[in-house]
């Protein structure tokens, strides 16, 4: 089953081989002069260290691995390409890379969703486990923001959570998108039905169209039209109010505990030696510094996340915990939506 | 006049040199990746992603934009010549495309297409300056509902579009729906019919079902025939049409530059969807439905012109509102924020330059790609001259390495041979793989646009008719599939009348 859209996504890959031989060619003029002072980490890294994005070109995931690669060449003294391996939800990537050889050169930007909240979604016995995998660095944060189109007649949280019912779009089944909308309507006993839609771009135009009530999505899809008065923002699910929408009160300031948001981070294979995961780390510091990879998040609003893998590991086991308790507490089950 | 003065001051953009260099660039690139099957244009934009960073914005979208319309020029060729569609798009270009090329007429048929693409492509960048701002509030009034229903429309063509009867055609659709449904539930995410395979949960992807059926089916068929027939294909004849032929396809030409443009702006509509319809309206309006499916220049100029009217009109949608109409779209969408500019509806007054330079590119781009392709169609035809064995295999070789490209997967190289086997016994027995191809694109479509649907209306089916687009379009969809039995009825009548004394 592929609609028409995604056929085209997944002709993304096509320039896979295309891709990494233009990339090879452009890095290896840039690797020169980091080629000769490597000693910090070993041999590592021996050939080009390769940044697995479980997405199709274009995404956010992509934007700042492709960011991240441009900038990292220097800092670790080798070359750093990226490949596109779309599929599963990331699970077609995450089982190519986390069962390769730990050493570091072959590493995967993966989303929080996959281990947090698919799980409760579909019961996969053959899912990736947080085990599978070494956590190199966390990256980056995206916050959900909840809106409205502007011609409806809700105006604040309150007025939705007063409807009769609420017919709520989601970016997709086992999405964060879905998760806390769903609980924010459960807590409040709001009879809702979930709509789910084929990703970001998709469910804004069902929102401006006014085809659901509501919709929650990454505040960068929808920071235009908000300035532009199209759409109407509510809440958003995050710890705090979110930059580039000062005026939005989170979903806590308004009564409701429930904060979703998406988190990517780096991981290797399980077992990846401590020094050749250091050496990656600080590779990726120093990228994550830089200017054009800050200019790249600001100008997509993400939010850095940039911690170390123990905080990584502590982050999604927690979120993991934190929403099969919430949802079961609350009697939600997403599977059944 | 203050409207119209942006619009001039686009043309200055255009026409500076290194913007012209890129427009150049884009489209010769997108004619070459449109002949390769299984590169398409949107993974082109996607390598060529990491070199546009360094190009200045405005640039870079040319180059970009020259490549997705130049590929809608270049997919017809292969898909007339050698009936191996070099892009999704040019699928039902094939049908008509290749009968003419079989009857020695494939030049005619490149002249019409490109013809008929460069006005196609012309009439909606017009229209797109004209009407850009009023459209993208009709494209927000089709959610699920309307969806539901063009869906419905199309796979009602599809019944009637196949050459063969309609009971194999129905057949086949019905084939292409199950496909469909293969992989993760759209709604739910729960797999189906994967059999525990992590290859099949992500659903069979179009292209692979297309070149194997379309592909590696007719390659196989043409290689049995070998031995009766003389490997040697007929003259091409002259890239230019003739003065019939160009008269004969004007009403077609006319009609896909409209159905490429509306379909064009439609969230998830685009070139392909777009070429499907133009056929099937071709088929309808032609006063010799008979010639369908055995050559027909209609067949050829319809869908060819509308695939690039679409192709245009699918960036309305993407630089006024911010939202990518289709796959090659969100690639492009990408392009933009790398750049630093997020589309939306903000774009055109805050950056004139960018969005008028692009779009007036498109004039520059479209004469670009006529000029090239009337001559350059002689080159392309001198594929055929190579004996068929060495064209077989060769064509095989670069369909597996196109369909390992695709998702870099072994796995996909297995299924478009089992598909293409499959594709081989079915023409043998007389089921053409078209309805089955089409049905399984509108599958997807169709059944993840109705559960919306149905999950808004409660469940109830009714909803449908409190929805004023939905609603309309049932009723063509009714009086569509009331027309041909009453039209046989009518025949029926008159020759009846006309046996009686």
């Amino acid at each position: 089953m592929r609609v028409l859209p995604r056929k085209a996504h997944g002709h993304a890959g096509a320039f896979l081989t295309a891709g990494t031989a233009l990339v090879l060619a452009a890095a290896s003029a840039c690797s020169v002069q980091g080629g000769g002072s490597d000693d910090g980490g070993g041999k590592y890294p021996s050939r080009a260290v390769e940044f697995t994005v479980p997405t199709e070109p274009g995404g956010s995931t992509d934007l700042i691995t492709r960011a991240l690669v441009k900038s990292i060449e220097k800092p670790l003294g080798g070359q750093a390409v990226v490949v596109n391996k779309p599929g599963a939800n990331g699970k077609i990537a995450g089982k190519d890379v986390f069962s390769s050889k730990p050493d570091g050169h072959r590493v995967a930007v993966m989303p929080q969703s996959l281990f947090a909240v698919g799980p409760l979604v579909v019961k996969d016995p053959d899912a990736i486990k947080l085990e599978d995998m070494t956590f190199v660095k966390g990256l980056s944060v995206e916050d959900y923001v909840l809106t409205v189109p502007a011609s409806s007649k809700v105006k604040s949280l309150k007025d939705l959570l007063g409807s009769k019912r609420v017919r709520y779009g989601t970016t997709g089944a086992g999405t964060g998108s879905q998760l806390s909308q769903a609980l924010l309507f459960g807590k409040a006993k709001v009879p809702s039905t979930a709509i789910p839609f084929d990703g970001g771009g998709p469910l804004v135009t069902a929102v401006l169209g006014g085809k659901v009530d509501v919709g929650a999505m990454h505040v960068a899809e929808v920071v235009k039209h908000i300035e532009a008065g199209k759409l109407r923002p509510l809440v958003v699910f995050a710890t705090k109010r979110v930059e580039a929408l000062p005026n939005v009160p989170t979903a806590t300031e308004s009564g409701h505990a429930i904060v979703v948001d998406q988190r990517r981070f780096v991981a290797a294979p399980a077992g990846l030696p401590d020094d050749v995961r250091d050496k990656l780390a600080g590779a990726i510091d120093k990228a994550v510094a830089s200017g054009e990879y800050g200019q790249v998040l600001k100008q997509s609003y993400i939010g850095r996340w940039e911690v170390d893998g123990t905080e990584v590991a502590r982050q999604l086991t927690k979120s993991r915990d934190d929403f099969a308790a919430m949802t079961k507490t609350l009697g939600i089950d997403l599977a059944a939506q | 006049m203050d409207f119209l003065s942006p619009v001039i001051d686009g043309f200055g953009v255009a026409f500076t040199p290194a913007n012209l260099l890129y427009c150049l660039l884009g489209v010769t690139l997108g004619m070459l990746v449109g002949v390769l099957p299984g590169l398409g244009p949107a993974a082109t934009i996607a390598v060529l992603l990491p070199i546009t960073y360094n190009i200045e914005p405005t640039a870079a979208i040319i180059m970009l934009a020259g490549i997705f319309y130049g590929a809608q020029y270049g997919g017809t060729i292969t898909s007339v010549l050698l009936r191996l569609p070099g892009e999704a798009s040019s699928v039902v270009t094939a049908l008509d495309g290749h009968e003419m090329a079989k009857r020695g007429r494939g030049g005619a048929a490149l002249g019409i297409a490109a013809i008929g693409s460069f006005l196609g492509g012309t009439v909606a960048i017009i229209a797109l300056t004209l009407v850009a701002p009023l459209v993208a509030e009709v494209a927000l009034d089709f959610g699920p509902a309307e969806y539901t229903m063009l869906a419905l429309l199309g796979i009602l063509m599809v019944s009637t579009l196949g050459t063969g009867s309609v009971p194999k055609s129905l057949l086949m659709a019905t084939v292409g729906l199950l496909l469909a449904t293969v992989g993760q539930d759209p709604l739910q995410g729960t797999a189906r019919l994967a059999f525990g395979s992590d290859e099949l949960l992500d659903g069979i992807d179009f292209v692979i079902v297309a070149m194997g059926l379309f592909g590696v089916a007719e390659i196989l068929h043409n290689l049995e025939s070998l031995r009766r027939r003389s490997g040697r294909p007929k003259a091409v004849g002259s890239v230019y049409p003739s003065r019939t032929d160009l008269r004969e396809s004007r009403g077609a030409i006319s009609r896909g530059s409209v159905i490429g443009f509306v379909l064009g702006i439609l969230p998830g509509g685009g070139a392909t969807m777009s070429s499907m319809v133009a056929y099937a309206v071709e088929k309808k309006a032609t006063k010799k439905p008979e010639e369908f499916g055995k050559g027909a220049i209609q067949g050829v100029a319809g869908p060819e012109t509308a695939n690039n009217a679409a192709a245009t009109s699918s960036f309305i949608p993407l630089l006024s509102l911010g939202i990518p109409a289709n796959a090659t779209m969100a690639v492009m969408f990408g392009a933009l924020m790398l750049q630093g500019i997020t589309p939306g509806p903000l774009l055109v007054k805050e950056k004139p330059d960018l969005f008028w330079g692009v779009v007036n590119s498109m004039y520059i781009g479209n004469l670009l790609l006529l000029a090239m392709s009337l001559p350059l169609i002689g080159i392309f035809v001198r594929v055929l001259r190579v004996r068929p064995a060495i064209l077989a295999s060769l064509t095989i070789l670069v369909t597996m390495i196109g369909v390992y490209t695709v998702r870099t997967n072994v796995f996909d190289m297995f299924l478009v041979i089992g598909l293409g086997a499959v594709g081989y016994l079915m023409k043998k027995v007389g089921f053409e793989p078209g309805p089955l191809v089409l049905a399984f694109v509108l599958g997807g479509i169709l059944e993840a646009s109705f559960r919306r649907s149905m999950r808004t209306f409660d469940g109830d089916l009714t909803g449908f008719l409190t929805q004023p687009i939905a609603a309309s379009l049932l009723a063509v969809i009714l009086i569509v599939a009331a027309l041909p039995p009453l039209r046989a009825l009518h025949r029926r009548r008159t020759t009846k009348e006309a046996a009686l004394p």
